[in-house]
């Protein structure tokens, strides 16, 4: 255990803050906390560490945890740590080693995704999926895209600005939502700035949260080693999906022990991209009138980034558009935790306040910047849910980015 | 006033009393412990926890090296459950004489201790938190030892075959009639009530309150207060216990013990047997030696500080401190004194409890005129928790609390279980931060011997762990006031308890600790107003 | 990255969120940053004001804002003497911001309540959310003390056996206790208020109780009647009893100080405020004291914040706004002077009514909240200092860390606001 690690494990002082801030705990006794499960046992885990509580696979890695703790306690980590020592001495589920690999399933599903989608939605094939592997009958599946991102993406000849972006996509918006890396072409192109893509491994976050850490520390390694190679180069590097942006610069670091220094400074979530843009002046705010009033959801990533909503200060620059934060905390999908059978009922009481809130405000449309959340909250309450990328795609020029 | 009558009257329920009423008991002899306060409240929970291999004394005391590593493989055989095969090691700094190291190794082959030296880069990856300046490491069969779980042990065992215990009975006189003595009177410190107890023999063994004892038969015991501060660790720093190679001193033992590290001890003389207030200064002093070995030790926790004071003989010196030997005495004071019926037995230390006892048992015997030969050594404390029956317990109790439970309660680990398996309200952890479950709490306060929070936390750890207390006292209080011995003052119960806790927790207040201690006075003051409580 | 505003506040308890409301409504744009959850969330979610005659620190105060009022005459150090000017104003605007957002905080007919807590003491404090503003214990005709078998930090027979000692009671009035079910299992209170909020199990909890129910009684729960700050389980439970229920102060994790940071959390969001919590300030760069930058990490990353005005709300040694060494304390973020004097940080007894040093040690102020060192000058001219991290308040003994916070915070926001373009 490194020193770091100890020193945060001294740091707790037992307040409880993270046990009234769980969204899990909130709804469910069948997890025993955050606390109890990161820093209480990690102190019996020096001795012997197989001291972990079996309640573990019930976190959602939200990190909620993290963000609330007072004294700096990296709880999360230490709930990944312990739920890989879990899986190591007790083995995963076919099920869980299925669905944590994303990538995989999104190259599988490419070979016909038509045919994946609609055998997603067959009633009999999910109740025998649900019986056979433990995959919930009642969670929308994502759907498909007929092509990758990477298939569909045509770097546009642009005049250089001396600015060299690099994409790193991610897999839902590679294989299930295309659209969402073509709005970010179509924004930065906006700006004359042009977009590289790369193939990457998948930032391992599914394989982490569901304790197979192993497979995702040899992933983190060949991403890092790519990453670095851009940045040796000369590129920023722009992600738009805040769960795999927190994975690459603070999971690798905290679990890995990789150093993700350089990624810091040159890595950026697209909306922070823009804003560096915004103050330098070069920015171009020339937007269409958007006449929208939509609901905002903060993923639990995002938060756990620790610097605000990015996408804040750009949305604000559209003409007509306005932007309401739900403010109801977790949505409670939790990558493939709501797909889980025993843990489908959880992840829609969590998101109940995000249902309730979209009720409240009367939106039609909601912008989230995590595809999970995106899948959920339509999920739980039909309303249609885009990127903020989207949005700022339409204001940007005549193509359709959102449906009307 | 009640009178009993029994053979043996044992005066300590420390390491020594217990171990000698065990032998007593194995031996066929009557007898009864009488403990002024609760078992072990004194120096035998209040050292680092060290099981010696003797190493530390084998250049200088070769005699008490050989009977501790003798010691060490007794107590591994018949107190499994009670030591933590950690493993010891000795390393050498630059600042260290190097031919201190040479004559040690051979005094160590001399002694039987094994001692084995390992590769200082190997060392150091396997324990980042020690200096990388260590010139040489040894391995040594040193390992961590509960003393109040032998304690309890030794009762237990001896319960078994009739023995008797009494604590917080205080012995207030010691009668004697034609040169021999007859009897002790005993105050209930509970209620204040006498009674006396008719015997043939008295042992003295009540370590540094040994003095005190003897003098109320008349007679005088030379017994030099030594006291000892220590330092709780909030978690685990390293894997095995880490001694410092030269002659031994202040702050060179970092003992591992389950979650937290113990790190001793400081050495100076006092006058009060029950001078157990741990000082700020010795405190940064420790810190300051320890740090030799563990550069970064300023910045890990600490959660507590505690002293003890050993017991030192020394027939005819005043003198204290280190120089004095740290083997013990027997006195038997029809030859010493001229007192028939008493004998004392002082120094010492804790490794060597049982070797202790027996030598004590075997003069007793033989002027009792009893022939059994000692068994302790043989015999083991606990019947060990069998596997089936601890993946039970993991079930109510998750992994470690189902371990710790299993180490702490031995033979009575079946029924905590039953209970949590019965009642799954019982399985509910109370003290979290060093996991103990209600079922267990409950356990200790049906026992009959506890009378105080205090008693129920050191038979189950609630309240040593991180918060010290802050979390689990008040809701122990609770769960606990159906029980007669709690259902009184509540004020008074929780006060008092969150006042031990408080004594060693001031001279750590900094860092973490204060924040701790914040959050505490934020909880009984500002929340409960329990400063004004009536 | 770097983040530009009009004022930072660092701190998100009590007082950080009070600049963050008042600064917001004088239509600044405000940035609040916090490294966690302020540690109103652990406090009994009531607002003391001052708890204790000065005089006879055993007599509870009558009348606080007087008591307050001779208090800085007589201590001119201790926080409320730079806040008394705006004291009663930051009361009503909190109380306006309660009402608003559905939580209202009631006041005693300008006295302290005297409010039972989970150990069966009485805690005075000066304004209480309506589910816990228990009226004059002396006149009640009956208590009832509800536990859930659920919670292992709730006992309803250790608050009755003190709450009789206590003598506040009348002689024969009944005190009975009763443990209720609310469905089984281990729950936390946080848990507990979730289920609570279904309908269908506080008719089961009312069911459990009405045949134990004497004319008259009022009843005592734990704090966990539901969990948002316009819950309305305390009132729907009470309408369906026919008595009155109310929630007594608890160690945490208790709802009712939750409650009231998420009430003020949502309304400063909805002010325009933004909020980023897990995010860690540092340092700072000091220049002509002032401070032209914050230094800050989120998830490690570095971030910069530049603000016109910024408000120190980070609490004591608790909340992370002080950090000590064995002899040494210090502000965390400036580097400002902490006086730790001579004696020792600590009473021998943790009960001791002269309170703790450590408890006192904080940053000295100007009437204007400016840090100033030991001759009174300012240190830097644009930082101010709210809360927990304000020197020579006694506030265990005193009960005043809410009051002080609601006063500081509202005067910081207040002066923020005035800040010119």
């Amino acid at each position: 255990m490194s020193s770091d690690h100890r020193l945060a494990l001294d740091n707790c002082i037992k307040c409880s803050i993270c046990v009234s801030h769980c969204p899990v705990a909130r709804v469910t006794d069948k997890f025993a906390g955050p606390k109890q499960n990161g820093p209480d046992l990690e102190r019996f885990r020096l001795e012997e560490p197989a001291a972990v509580h079996p309640s573990i696979g019930y976190c959602t890695n939200c990190k909620g945890c993290d963000v609330v703790c007072p004294s700096g306690v990296a709880v999360s980590a230490m709930n990944c740590r312990a739920r890989g020592e879990y899986v190591s001495l007790h083995g995963a589920p076919l099920r869980d080693k299925i669905l944590a690999r994303v990538d995989r399933m999104g190259r599988a599903a490419r070979l016909a995704p038509s045919l994946v989608n609609r055998l997603a939605g067959l009633r009999p094939l999910r109740l025998l999926a649900e019986k056979m592997l433990g995959i919930s009958a009642a969670m929308t599946m994502p759907r498909y895209a007929k092509k990758t991102f990477l298939e569909l993406y045509k770097p546009k000849n642009i005049g250089d600005t001396g600015r060299k972006v690099l994409y790193y996509p991610g897999c839902y918006v590679n294989y299930n939502a295309p659209e969402v890396g073509l709005a970010l072409a179509e924004v930065l192109a906006h700006n004359n700035i042009r977009v590289e893509v790369e193939q990457f491994d998948c930032c391992g976050l599914p394989l982490i949260a569901n304790g197979l850490l192993d497979t995702a520390r040899d992933q983190a390694k060949k991403n890092l080693a790519k990453l670095q190679g851009y940045i040796n180069r000369g590129y920023d590097i722009v992600t738009t999906c805040p769960s795999c942006h927190l994975t690459l610069r603070q999971e690798y670091r905290e679990l890995f022990q990789l150093n993700t220094d350089p990624l810091h400074e040159k890595m950026l979530d697209v909306f922070e991209y823009l804003s560096v843009l915004l103050q330098q002046g070069k920015l171009v705010t020339r937007f269409e009138e958007l006449p929208l009033q939509v609901g905002y959801h903060q993923p639990c990533h995002l938060k756990a980034a620790g610097c605000g909503v990015p996408s804040r200060e750009i949305l604000q620059l559209i003409p007509g558009l306005r932007v309401a934060d739900l403010d109801a905390g977790c949505c409670g999908l939790a990558g493939t935790y709501g797909f889980k059978k025993e843990k489908y009922a959880i992840s829609q009481a969590i998101g109940r306040n995000v249902f309730n809130a979209v009720k409240e405000l009367g939106v039609r449309q909601v912008i989230s910047e995590c595809g999970m959340c995106q899948l959920q909250i339509h999920h739980l309450t039909g309303v249609a849910v885009y990127h903020p990328l989207q949005v700022l795609a339409q204001a940007c020029g005549p193509g359709k980015w959102l449906a009307k | 006033m009640e009178t009993d009558k029994v053979q043996v009257v044992v005066i300590g329920g420390g390491a020594t009393g217990t171990g000698i009423l065990r032998d007593l008991a194995l031996r066929g002899i009557p007898a009864v412990l009488v403990e002024q306060g609760d078992l072990a409240h004194g120096t035998s929970s209040r050292f680092h926890g060290l099981l010696h291999s003797g190493a530390r004394y084998a250049v200088k005391d070769k005699e008490a090296a050989r009977e501790c590593i003798e010691e060490n493989m007794i107590l591994r055989r018949i107190a499994p459950n009670c030591v933590e095969l950690t493993g010891g090691l000795f390393v050498q700094l630059p600042e260290d004489d190097p031919q201190y190291a040479d004559r040690w190794i051979t005094a160590c082959a001399e002694a039987g201790i094994n001692c084995e030296e390992i590769d200082v880069q190997e060392l150091i990856k396997k324990n980042p938190v020690l200096s990388p300046n260590v010139t040489r490491a040894f391995k040594v069969p040193d390992c961590a030892v509960d003393g109040f779980r032998i304690l309890w042990g030794n009762v237990n065992s001896a319960r078994r075959y009739g023995a008797r215990v009494l604590t917080y009975h205080r012995v207030s006189a010691i009668h004697q009639s034609n040169g021999r003595v007859t009897g002790v009177e005993l105050i209930n410190q509970l209620n204040g009530q006498k009674r006396s107890v008719e015997c043939e023999m008295v042992i003295n063994a009540a370590g540094p309150w040994g003095g005190e004892v003897a003098a109320m038969a008349g007679l005088e015991v030379n017994v030099i207060k030594d006291k000892g501060t220590l330092v709780a660790y909030n978690h685990r720093l390293m894997s095995m216990v880490v001694n410092r190679l030269r002659p031994p001193g202040d702050g060179d033992i970092f003992v591992p013990h389950g979650t937290i590290t113990i790190l001793g001890t400081t050495s100076t003389t006092v006058d009060n047997p029950g001078c157990t207030k741990p000082g700020h200064n010795e405190v940064l002093e420790l810190i300051k030696i320890g740090q030799e070995m563990v550069p970064e030790l300023e910045s890990y926790r600490l959660i507590r500080a505690f002293a003890g004071v050993r017991p030192l003989y020394q027939e005819n010196s005043a003198a204290g401190g280190r120089s004095v030997t740290r083997n013990f005495a027997l006195l038997d004071h029809r030859q010493r004194d001229g007192l028939a019926g008493m004998v004392s037995i002082v120094g010492g230390k804790f490794t060597t409890f049982r070797l202790m006892a027996e030598k004590t048992v075997d003069l007793v015997a033989s002027q009792l005129g009893v022939n059994a030969p000692c068994r302790t050594a043989r015999e083991p404390l606990t019947a060990p928790v069998s596997e089936e029956l601890l993946e039970r317990g993991k079930k109510v109790f998750g992994v470690p609390g189902a371990k710790k439970a299993a180490e702490r309660l031995g033979d009575s680990f079946a029924q905590v279980v039953e209970q949590a398996e019965k009642n799954p309200d019982k399985g509910r952890i109370f003290c979290e931060c060093e996991v103990v479950s209600l079922a267990e709490i409950e356990h200790a306060a049906h026992s009959g011997d506890s009378f105080t929070l205090g008693d129920i936390r050191r038979k189950t750890r609630m309240g040593m762990g991180t918060c010290q207390g802050t979390f689990c006292s008040y809701r122990i209080l609770g769960a606990l006031s159906g029980y007669p011995q709690f259902a009184g003052n509540h004020r008074e119960y929780l006060t008092k308890f969150l006042q031990k806790r408080w004594k060693g927790m001031r001279p750590v207040l900094w860092g973490q600790q204060l924040r701790e201690a914040q959050l505490s006075t934020g909880i009984y003051c500002t929340l409960f107003a329990m400063e004004r409580m009536r | 990255m770097n983040k530009y505003t009009d004022v930072l506040i660092i701190g998100a308890g009590l007082s950080g969120l009070m600049a963050a409301a008042k600064a917001a409504e004088l239509g600044k744009k405000v940035t609040l940053v916090a490294k966690g959850m302020g540690a109103v969330g652990l406090s009994s979610g009531c607002i003391d004001l001052w708890g204790y005659n000065l005089e006879d620190p055993n007599q509870v105060c009558q009348d606080p804002l007087a008591e307050i009022a001779r208090l800085c005459a007589v201590n001119p150090q201790h926080p409320y003497a730079r806040v008394q000017d705006v004291l009663e104003e930051s009361l009503l605007f909190f109380r306006r911001v309660c009402q608003e957002n559905g939580n209202p905080y009631l006041d005693h007919r300008g006295g302290n309540w005297l409010l039972p807590t989970a150990l069966g003491t009485l805690r005075p404090t000066y304004l209480a959310p309506a589910s816990m503003a228990v009226g004059d214990l002396q006149q009640v005709r009956g208590v009832l003390v509800v536990g859930f078998r659920e919670l292992k930090d709730f006992y309803p027979d250790v608050l009755a056996a003190n709450l009789k000692k206590s003598g506040v009671l009348q002689a024969d009035c009944p005190l009975n206790t009763l443990m209720v079910c609310a469905g089984g299992g281990e729950l936390t209170p946080n848990t507990l208020a979730h289920r609570l909020e279904n309908p269908a199990v506080v008719d089961r909890i009312v069911d459990q109780i009405k045949p134990h129910l004497l004319p008259g009684a009022v009843l005592l729960l734990p704090p966990v009647l539901g969990e948002r700050w316009d819950s309305q389980v305390a009132k729907n439970l009470a309408e369906k009893l026919g008595h009155p229920v109310y929630e007594v102060a608890n160690i945490p994790p208790a709802l009712p100080g939750q409650r009231l940071q998420q009430m003020l959390l949502h309304h400063v969001k909805g002010q325009g405020v933004e909020v980023v919590i897990g995010c860690t300030v540092n340092g700072a760069r000091v220049a002509d004291k002032r401070c032209t930058e914050v230094l800050a990490t989120g998830a490690g990353k570095p971030i910069k914040i530049s603000a016109k005005t910024v408000i120190l709300a980070t609490g004591s040694f608790l909340g992370g706004g002080l950090e000590s060494k064995p002899g040494k304390a210090w502000e965390s973020i400036f580097r400002l002077p902490v006086e730790i004097g001579h004696e020792k940080w600590s009473a021998r007894d943790f009960l001791s009514m002269a309170g703790h040093l450590f408890n006192q040690m904080g940053i000295k102020v100007n009437e204007h909240l400016r840090p100033v060192d030991k001759t009174g000058e300012v240190i830097i001219e644009n930082v101010m200092v709210t809360g927990a991290n304000l020197a020579g308040c006694n506030h265990p003994i005193e009960k005043c860390g809410n009051g002080v916070a609601v006063a500081s915070g509202y005067k910081a926001g207040k002066l923020a606001g005035e800040v010119g373009e």
